[in-house]
């Protein structure tokens, strides 16, 4: 590969891992700092995807919208929709132990996959958006890559220091405690379930903004842009091998396992046919055996949780329950 | 009369603080003994010392001429030590016979002539056998809760509160019971917040403050007592 | 529409369907009663279960009902190698952690199904089964052997947790688990048994659904939420009631056609697991909330 191809490929990497961080950072909104177990990162993905697709694209025969909006309207309204989503589904399962939100979270993942195959008039089906405006799209090639990738960072540094902030907040300092102590919390009048659900509308807005920087990024959207389970999985492994509970941590396992998931897909790519199926799975396989392996040798990740003033107490209790 | 159980100078707690600080207690065969003192005094944690459930760090404990200190309780209850814990103490969506079939579990072989003193101690329960446990009355679950521990003919009974918000009458009704279990030859060990009704059903008794030894003696020594009168009368 | 085309067409299918739900949703129900976590590998291991059925089926030329007894002790031994590999390092960490684990394991298992067996759909067996007229009522041979197995399963399953001392001591563990461990019951061996049940259960309700449609690498994880909306439907920790709940969304799931697009038939399970959850999330034989 030349020089001008490698700076291209390192770009593009660039611009996935800034998304996927900023899906991972999402993601340990809610299960890094509020314990939430969400397994339908793809659904939330999704809605953000086609949301802004409907919104910032062209007229179009045939289907709801486009709206020819500017891509920020697209954006916000993508968080506006992904957190609609995540109310109902909060609101009904933050009552109960995670273990349910899993389940239903997987269930509202299928749903939103339905409904996007399903419902042409608002996704247009099989076929998907296209034409949706990349900012700074109209540039060349290279100063384009370039300047999307200025907004993502952008992006991701303002999502970043917003969360690190809250955590640091007195609002961070209660989710800790409900997570640690749910009884303990309620007992001293926190309200658990509002302040879960707060959690996990945030964090599914960021995986809604997310999805919609890849379809900007892709200038289209199809039902088979994503594999929904590979990218919930993958987003999983971000946080868990990052450390979850430290948004630095949701940042790093991003960049590290994009590299290794796209490195290895390379490599998989140049076997023969009859073997790249094969190798395909057997990538998958290893991303479900990194995650039992990293679950059980260092559960608390590259970079663990930092324990905070008021955790350092109750910290070694914490993984007793 | 030696000593069926004898805790020597006993430290421990959970995690790192001591709970229990240098405890001695003796309980005899054939025997009666309380454990009383205000809340906090660090009643229940000395029981479930006995029961392997905390962290020893200092002393030891015999059980029938064998150390035991820091065995695990599985074997502890196969040594004959049973444990009756004050709440969730039993299977409630099991029947009354499940119940005591589930405290005989470690028992190889016929369990005929344990279900025959359970229920000879117990005739309520006999009657009752097929009804689940979770539909009983506070008094009746105690009994089941009892009757589990008994199932494997323990020579020491250990009881955490056992009329914990109990009715008079049923508490009345657990003591003699309670006295009806030792006279078949079980010693007990048993923690009571009702201190002089314990005081004066028990055949010896301890008060615990803090996590010591204060007080020791027969059940109308202590009664007698102005010092553990006052314990009791102020908190 | 007549009675006979509701009954052919609509409950005959949904009461199949259900009863493999109800084979998946029992283990899901004991899985979560007795070890306290959703185990969100169920569907996939079902998969597994399949699909060892069908190596059977083409490696040793036996029939597929010869098949499914080799499945059901392959995909128990499977599932207790997975909890003792995967899942018994995590006992003492918070159970959510395990139910992230076994996440991770459908993928796994999935992706062992995908290079062994490939992508494309099979089947048990070739050609199309003409159903049989009782009455008008037009039911396929593999259809009354669905439901029988379901019944027969189940109530041999119903036997040993009532009758004897292991299945007893299994109740006692969902029931009561510091009790549990005072009265000396091997809660290491109630899990592996635990396992076992479920293991075999998942298997057969991959193989009755293969027999009854066809074999796919995603076939058990689109059955994943129906499976724990029918065990939430019953109850947490009720045999009967994942039964129960496996058959009303079974017969719900065909029924729905009739009035919301067939292609959101999926969708019924999810909308009954959100109700339930809503309005009593006990389930209708008031089993656990955990």
């Amino acid at each position: 590969m030349e020089f001008a191809g490698l700076v291209n490929y390192a770009l593009f990497m660039a611009i996935f891992i800034c998304i996927y961080a900023l899906l991972a950072l999402g993601l340990n909104i809610q299960w890094g700092f509020a314990g939430l177990f969400n397994a339908g990162i793809a659904g939330f993905f999704a809605v953000g995807a086609y949301t802004s697709a409907i919104i910032s694209t062209a007229p179009a025969d045939g289907r709801i919208g486009g709206f020819d909006l500017h891509f920020v309207i697209g954006w916000i309204g993508a968080m506006l929709a992904a957190g609609l989503v995540a109310w109902p589904i909060g609101k009904i399962c933050l009552r109960f132990r995670s273990d349910y939100l899993a389940i239903a979270t997987i269930g509202i993942a299928e749903i939103i996959r339905l409904v996007i195959k399903s419902e042409p008039v608002l996704t247009n089906g099989a076929r998907g958006i296209s034409g949706i405006p990349r900012p700074a799209g109209d540039m060349g090639y290279m100063e384009s890559q370039i300047a999307y990738l200025i907004i993502v960072l952008a992006v991701l540094i303002v999502a970043y220091v917003l969360v690190e902030r809250q955590f640091n907040a007195p609002w961070g300092r209660m989710m800790r405690a409900i997570r640690d102590d749910e009884d303990a919390a309620r007992a001293m009048g926190k309200n658990v379930e509002f302040r879960r659900l707060e959690a996990f509308i945030f964090g599914a807005a960021l995986m809604g903004l997310g999805g919609a920087m890849f379809a900007h990024f892709n200038r289209s959207i199809t039902p088979e842009a994503i594999d929904p389970m590979v990218a919930t999985f993958l987003i999983w492994i971000m946080l868990i091998l990052g450390g979850s509970g430290n948004n630095r941590g949701a940042i790093l396992g991003a960049a590290v396992v994009w590299i290794i998931w796209s490195v290895s897909e390379i490599a998989t790519d140049r076997l023969p046919h009859e073997y790249a199926v094969q190798a395909k799975y057997l990538r998958l396989f290893l991303i479900g055996l990194m995650l039992q392996l990293v679950l059980r040798f260092r559960p608390e990740g590259l970079l663990p949780e930092p324990l905070r003033g008021d955790q350092r107490s109750t910290k070694s209790g914490a993984d007793r329950h | 009369m030696s000593a069926l159980l004898s805790m020597e100078n006993l430290t421990g707690g959970y995690g790192e603080a001591d709970i229990l600080q240098d405890v001695s207690l003796t309980v005899a065969q054939d025997e009666i003994v309380v454990i009383v003192g205000p809340n906090g005094a660090g009643k229940s944690t000395a029981m479930k010392s006995v029961f392997g459930l905390l962290t020893i760090r200092g002393g030891k404990m015999l059980f029938d001429e064998d150390d035991i200190t820091g065995w695990v309780p599985n074997r502890i209850v196969q040594r004959g030590i049973c444990y009756v814990p004050q709440v969730d103490n039993i299977f409630r969506e099991m029947s009354i016979h499940e119940n005591l079939e589930m405290g005989g579990f470690l028992k190889t072989g016929d369990l005929s002539a344990a279900y025959d003193r359970v229920y000879t101690l117990f005739p309520d329960l006999k009657e009752r056998r097929k009804t689940m446990a979770g539909s009983l009355s506070g008094g009746q679950r105690q009994m089941v809760a009892m009757g589990r521990a008994l199932m494997l003919d323990p020579k020491l009974l250990l009881l955490d509160e056992p009329t914990a918000g109990l009715s008079p009458k049923y508490m009345e009704q657990i003591f003699q019971i309670c006295r009806d279990v030792r006279d078949t030859g079980v010693a007990i060990l048993l923690v009571e917040q009702h201190a002089k009704q314990a005081l004066a059903f028990a055949d010896r008794g301890y008060v615990l403050a803090a996590g010591k030894n204060r007080h020791e003696g027969t059940g109308a020594d202590l009664l007698a007592d102005r010092e553990v009168a006052e314990m009791f009368l102020g908190g | 529409m007549d009675l006979f085309e509701l009954v052919n067409f609509y409950v005959v299918p949904g009461i199949v369907l259900g009863s493999i739900y109800a084979l998946g949703a029992v283990g899901i129900t004991l899985i979560f009663a007795i070890l306290r976590y959703a185990h969100l590998a169920h569907g996939d291991l079902a998969t597994l279960g399949a699909f060892i059925a069908l190596a059977a089926v083409t490696g040793m030329g036996v029939s597929p009902y010869v098949a499914l007894p080799i499945a059901v002790l392959g995909t128990a031994a499977v599932a207790v190698g997975i909890d003792k590999v995967f899942y018994e390092h995590l006992r003492e960490r918070p159970k959510i952690v395990t139910v992230m684990a076994s996440l991770g394991i459908a993928l796994m298992i999935r992706a062992v199904v995908q290079v062994v067996w490939g992508v494309d759909t099979q089947t048990y067996s070739r050609g199309i089964v003409r159903p049989e007229d009782y009455f008008g009522i037009r039911i396929r041979d593999r259809e009354i052997y669905t439901l029988l197995a379901m019944v027969v399963l189940v109530g041999v399953l119903q036997l040993f947790l009532t009758r004897s001392k292991w299945g007893k001591a299994m109740r006692a563990m969902s029931d009561n688990p510091n009790l549990a461990l005072l009265s000396g019951i091997d809660n290491k061996k109630v899990v592996m048994l635990t396992w076992v049940i479920a293991g075999g259960l998942c298997a057969a309700s991959g193989f009755f659904l293969g027999i009854n449609t066809e074999l796919k690498a995603m076939m058990g994880w689109h059955m994943l939420l129906p499976m724990f909306a029918a065990a939430i439907l019953g109850g947490v920790g009720r045999v009967e009631g994942a039964v129960l709940g496996g058959l009303i969304v079974g017969i719900a799931e065909e029924l729905s056609v009739l009035v919301i697009p067939s292609e959101y038939k999926a969708a019924m399970a999810f909308a009954i697991l959100l109700f339930m959850l809503l309005v009593r999330p006990t389930g209708l034989l008031k089993g656990k909330v955990l």
